[in-house]
């Protein structure tokens, strides 16, 4: 098959399709990518480009409509619910957008969920939780609810929760989108002590800036990965940095149309490192200030 | 791998989401909290009734014969009674006439045969009259076939010819009527002749549901007077016999029943009952009608259990999200449908729990406002918690798998 031994995560050609008929959606078009263990990958890509649905797909809370993904060797299309569940459980941490805590319950036992649900007994599980958050600067939340906690330090309890499993591979979907800049840069060199301790880890992002952590972006565009190059940690990656001085001028046009100037500052088709080119005759603008249709819905 | 220990914790989680929408719950809880009450205090007020009619069947009034007539129940061979005629036609299957009576008090064995009729008529103190007090006319021996001693005064003689307008009082007819325990020397007006108290009795061991009429609310007169009064139109719905000797009662049903069925040619029908067998009929009768409401009142349960359905299944698509979050961390299939469960089953068994706690407090008013003595066993509460339990986990599976098979990602995206 040609997949490398250590991929955690192997995709090829793999999409996903929403709708019927008309109002269909290609969420995912041919994607192909394969992230070793210990990677610690960004994905970028205007909104709608697929990020999420990726992300999904990769941590087994989606299936794919077509093509093949192996998650740690094994073919995920073979999978049951439960086996599914048990992967998520044991191998995969989630961080969300919207933290995803439950309101209802304090910040520790939020963090053992995880726990209880392998079946780990309540005494150990809280002082397991009680360790995690200890490790994010929370320990003296513990009794908190979310609800009275900053939206930093939820993220950062949501951070011990998907640690508190161990897990090989933390999949983050914009965990800093809803942050400021210094809890976002917190939350990064959070992920960064996380990633050293072997930790593969992925998280889609909309700034430029933290590609810093990682040490390998992913474009998106149209369900599509554009391009994906390998960055040095500490630097922010090229096409990145190309992004962030290069963000073209509102046109008059865009401000009529309702669309940020900011949809075009993305490259465009080739120059495509693992991606499989996509065959459909997309319109491939060369230059990303140029004006194009609007954002990624198709 | 399905076997997933019930952990406190989750049971905790249940307690606390139970808690968190409490008006709501309590509200979920209501039907299985009526059902639950309706359900205890229907039994054991029935169970109540049954440990009283036990009880008055002393050892004195266990050789009582009745004959009523009209065919009530089925004897079979034996002696047992093998069926209960509930709409028996009491009133239409004919009367005791005068020779039936005395058909009775001739046959061997026989002590004494008291009759016993109802007068109709209303009784009036003073310028108060009332309905509601029975008129029953009765010979001298009453007081001894029951075995029933007086409170105060005097049972009136066999001969009453010389003072005719006597009577005795049950003990609560003498408070209803003259709100006193022992009026003696008093009077009532009854079918236009003033009548004098002569005597109260000792409280009878009340039998609400007994066929025969309460003797306590009861105002007896002779039956020489009713006699006369009426006309000779009296007709004795019982006669009472005590026989010679005691232990006999069996026997003495059947050469009864003999002696009747030869003066009548077999063309009319009595029921002939020793009081063990009377005790039997009342107990059929008694467990028809409780099970029967307790059915009823089991419909409550009924509905209790689809309100808590209603409740569950808002919930779970209220907490579709919550849902998405447990399975993103890894809870399987299985053990979202065991949180649901569990919810269901805390819920349920609170209502019942609250339904116990409500039923005795029900029972505490009936004992203080009512002649009615319910009695709460074991049993009732064992039942009444089981039932709740199965209703909570018949009615929550529903919205419980529907919230287990809930695809993850779509779980997720409801906010
Ligand atoms: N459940 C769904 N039903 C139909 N279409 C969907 C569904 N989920 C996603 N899509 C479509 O798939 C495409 C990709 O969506 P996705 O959420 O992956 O974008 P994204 O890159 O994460 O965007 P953003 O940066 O805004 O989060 C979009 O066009 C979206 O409309
Ligand atoms: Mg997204």
């Amino acid at each position: 098959m040609g997949f490398g031994v250590s991929a955690i995560i192997e995709l090829r050609e793999v999409s996903k399709l929403y709708g019927f008929g008309d109002a269909m959606t290609l969420a995912l078009d041919e994607v192909s990518l394969t992230i070793d263990q210990n990677e610690f990958v960004a994905v970028m890509g205007p909104s709608g480009s697929g990020k999420s649905t990726l992300m999904n797909v990769i941590g087994l809370l989606d299936r794919p409509t077509h093509g093949e993904f192996k998650f740690n060797g094994r073919s995920a299309a073979r999978l049951g619910a439960d086996q599914r569940a048990k992967i998520r459980r044991d191998t995969i941490g989630f961080i969300f957008q919207s933290y995803n805590l439950l309101p209802r319950l304090t910040v520790l036992e939020n963090v053992a969920l995880p726990l209880a649900y392998k079946g780990v007994p309540a005494g150990k599980r809280l002082a397991m939780a009680s360790h995690m958050l200890e490790r994010v600067g929370l320990q003296d939340r513990e009794y908190f609810y979310p609800g009275q906690l900053s939206g930093g330090q939820v993220q950062c309890v949501a951070i011990a929760r998907a640690l508190v499993n161990d897990p090989k591979l933390i999949i983050a979907d914009e965990p800093t989108g809803n942050l400021d800049s210094v809890a976002s840069r917190l939350i990064m060199e959070l992920l960064t002590e996380i990633h050293k301790t072997g930790n593969s880890i992925l998280f889609v992002t909309h700034n430029p800036e933290l590609t810093r952590y990682a040490s390998r972006v992913v474009y998106m565009r149209d369900g599509a990965i554009m391009q994906d190059e390998a960055t040095k940690f500490g630097e922010v990656a090229a096409t990145a940095l190309k992004q962030m001085y290069t963000i073209p001028e509102r046109t008059v046009d865009d401000d009529l149309a309702g669309v940020s100037a900011l949809m075009h500052a993305v490259p465009q088709k080739p120059a495509v490192r693992g991606a499989t080119a996509a065959k459909s005759g997309k319109k491939a603008k060369r230059k990303p200030a140029k004006r194009k249709k609007s954002g990624a819905k198709k | 791998m399905i076997a997933l220990p019930l952990s406190r914790g989750e049971v905790k989680m249940a307690i606390a989401s139970v808690r968190s929408t409490k008006w709501r719950s309590l509200f979920t809880m209501l039907g299985v909290i009526i059902g639950v009450v309706s359900v205890v205090t229907v039994v054991s007020i029935g169970q109540g009734i049954k440990n009283q009619v036990g009880s008055q069947i002393g050892e004195l009034s266990r050789d009582i014969i009745t004959i009523r007539p009209g065919k009530l129940v089925n004897v079979s061979s034996d002696g047992s009674i093998s069926s209960v005629n509930l709409l028996a036609d009491a009133g239409n299957g004919g009367s005791l006439a005068a020779q039936d009576i005395s058909t009775i008090a001739d046959t061997k064995g026989v002590q004494t045969a008291v009759p016993l009729a109802i007068t109709n008529g209303a009784v009036s103190v003073g310028s108060h009259a009332t309905n509601s007090t029975p008129v029953l006319a009765a010979t001298a021996d009453l007081p001894t076939v029951l075995s029933q001693p007086l409170l105060g005064g005097n049972f009136f003689p066999a001969d009453t010819t010389q003072q005719p307008y006597v009577a005795v009082l049950g003990s609560f007819a003498a408070k209803t009527l003259f709100h006193q325990s022992q009026p003696l020397g008093r009077t009532f007006q009854f079918m236009g002749r003033t009548f004098f108290v002569q005597g109260v009795f000792h409280q009878f061991d009340t039998n609400p549901l007994s066929l025969s009429t309460d003797f306590n609310n009861a105002v007896f007169i002779p039956y020489q007077t009713a006699q006369s009064l009426t006309n000779n139109n009296i007709r004795p719905y019982e006669v009472l016999v005590k026989p010679a000797t005691s232990g006999q009662a069996n026997a003495m049903v059947g050469s009864i029943s003999t002696a009747l069925a030869k003066a009548h040619q077999n063309q009319q029908q009595f029921t002939v009952l020793s009081q063990m067998q009377g005790l039997a009929v009342t107990n059929n009768i008694l467990n028809l009608l409780t099970r029967m409401i307790a059915g009823i009142a089991a419909i409550s349960l009924l509905v209790g259990g689809i309100g808590i359905m209603d409740v569950m299944l808002v919930s779970v698509t209220e907490r579709m999200h919550e849902i998405g979050i447990r399975k993103a961390l890894g809870a399987t299939n299985h053990q979202i449908l065991e949180q649901f469960m569990v919810e269901a089953t805390v819920l349920s068994l609170t209502g019942g729990i609250i339904g116990i706690i409500v039923s005795f407090l029900v029972e505490y008013l009936l004992r203080v406002f009512t002649t009615l003595t319910p009695d709460i066993t074991w049993q009732i509460m064992g039942l009444a918690v089981g039932v709740s339990l199965v209703v909570g986990i018949l009615f929550g599976s529903i919205p419980a798998l529907k919230a287990a098979r809930k695809d993850p990602i779509n779980a997720l995206r409801n906010e």
